[in-house]
């Protein structure tokens, strides 16, 4: 083979699907337990291979097809985490303050992209950024429910508000 | 202002804009604080640049996820049971990060994170464009510019612009938004700019609305006191607010006999979270002046001249009901 760069044309794609598919679709079931999901990734993973732009190496195909695979397993969980976690959080609202359906979706939707931007931080980081923003306490009183010092949660809420700045901007 | 490429202000630069934000955040009233930070500002165009974005960034997270009950409890939760999950089931021991973070970024909606100008929650700017045009931008309210030797145009990305525009010149300003293209001829109007539709104000002077569909071709002239709906296929005379257009640039509510649902939905778009009201008090009439400095201040007085009481869940859920 003259070179190992390809540009992920229909062809060679084409290729990847028919020789890796089955495999990729058993290495799925296995992290998910759940062959519908596992299914859904594995056709999601050849999806995002057909819109990527730029070159990749395919001198190990299997390992590159995982990777991609992989980041959607991490979106499927995260997806699935929010929509227990919302759910559980907003079961105690009382009726009139519950929202409808379509305006859970929105929110489901907004907390994912969020929550993908806070990955990565501390708990403390994680947890002083969003007392400050969601519920908008004043640092001193963050400081006084976490346990720590001001000057730690004004840290704290600078370090998450520059990962955030850095993901949204200069990715 | 053109489209050309922008250096990225530098990581010091950043996170200054941090600094001052979060500065100025806790200590709003602080007018020396205040001078300090706009000095800074000017001081070089990167700050100005990372300050804007700083700006978008908490605003874009805050006011969106102040006004959803449960969103720290989900977020500070799924995050955890994500990482047990992780650890539990480790892949291979690599990095994990979601295909968003190489793959699907560019998909999410990019412009709404860098246009020319800015507003925050609660902010109101000022600028003098290039060409003598006057445009103030209302509460968080975005526009990219265009502004070359060829054409002058303003696009309004989201929320309400006030423009005040001299005399004719040898090329038309326009300002488009989602739903149509509006061209000052002179005087001074507001554009605002809702999910359904796009509203044209002129307070004095002339505008013309160039609709691309439902006009066929033809424009619709505005003249000063009236109003326009502008949605996509249509442009229909609006009845006269019950409010002052424009007020907000001297930083006011003027109203003569609002909704209060009404009214709170307008105080609602310069503060963060939740404001909204009963049913059985939404119809109450309202006529004053309001100041828009601090929206806390302005709801503490409501409940003196009606009927009502305000319930604050958090600072940033605020709920109004009729009074024992």
């Amino acid at each position: 083979m003259a070179s190992s760069e390809y540009i992920p044309c229909e062809s060679v794609v084409q290729t990847l699907y028919r020789t890796h598919h089955n495999w990729l679709n058993s290495w799925l079931r296995g992290c998910l337990g759940n062959a519908a999901d596992a299914a859904d990734l594995a056709q999601d993973t050849f999806v995002r291979l057909l819109q990527k732009t730029e070159r990749f190496e395919l001198k190990t195909p299997r390992a590159f097809l995982r990777t991609i695979a992989r980041g959607l397993v991490i979106d499927h969980w995260r997806r699935e985490e929010i929509e227990r976690a919302y759910l559980e959080s907003i079961a105690h609202l009382p009726e009139g303050l519950a929202p409808s359906a379509e305006a859970r979706a929105l929110v489901l939707e907004l907390l994912e992209e969020v929550a993908q931007l806070l990955e990565g931080l501390k708990p403390k980081v994680r947890k002083a950024f969003l007392l400050a923003q969601c519920d908008g306490l004043t640092y001193k009183q963050i400081a006084q429910q976490m346990g720590v010092s001001l000057r730690s949660v004004e840290r704290y809420v600078a370090q998450a508000l520059y990962h955030c700045y850095v993901l949204r901007y200069e990715t | 202002m053109n489209n050309a490429v922008r250096p990225s202000p530098s990581p010091e630069a950043v996170k200054q804009a941090i600094h001052w934000s979060l500065r100025l955040r806790n200590n709003r009233a602080n007018p020396k604080l205040r001078a300090q930070c706009a000095d800074w500002r000017e001081a070089h165009g990167d700050h100005e640049l990372a300050w804007q974005r700083v700006q978008a960034l908490q605003q874009e997270l805050s006011g969106q996820l102040a006004a959803i009950p449960g969103a720290h409890a989900a977020l500070e939760n799924s995050a955890q049971g994500l990482g047990r999950r992780q650890a539990l089931k480790v892949l291979s021991g690599v990095l994990l990060v979601g295909t968003a973070a190489w793959v699907s970024r560019d998909l999410t909606g990019w412009q709404r994170w860098t246009c020319d100008l800015a507003t925050a929650t609660g902010e109101r700017r000022s600028v003098q464009l290039p060409d003598g045009t006057h445009l103030q931008l209302n509460t968080d309210s975005a526009v990219d510019l265009h502004f070359n030797p060829q054409q002058r145009l303003i696009t309004l990305v989201r929320g309400e612009a006030l423009v005040t525009c001299s005399a004719v010149r040898s090329t038309p300003l326009l300002v488009q938004t989602r739903h149509g293209l509006f061209e000052g001829i002179d005087g001074r109007f507001a554009v605002r700019q809702d999910s359904a539709c796009t509203r044209l104000s002129v307070v004095s002077g002339n505008v013309a609305i160039h609709s691309p569909h439902g006009a066929k071709g033809l424009s619709t002239q505005v003249h000063a006191g009236e109003s326009y709906l502008v949605r996509q296929t249509e442009a229909i005379p609006a009845a006269p607010l019950d409010m002052d257009i424009g007020a907000w640039a001297d930083g006011l509510i003027v109203t003569r006999g609002m909704r209060l649902d009404a009214f709170l939905a307008e105080v609602g778009r310069y503060r963060h979270g939740y404001l909204g009201c009963s049913a059985d008090i939404a119809d109450l009439r309202l006529s004053g002046v309001f100041r828009l400095e601090d929206t806390d201040k302005l709801l503490a007085i409501l409940p003196q001249t009606l009927p009502v009481q305000l319930r604050y869940r958090t600072r940033w859920w605020v709920s109004l009901d009729r009074s024992a």
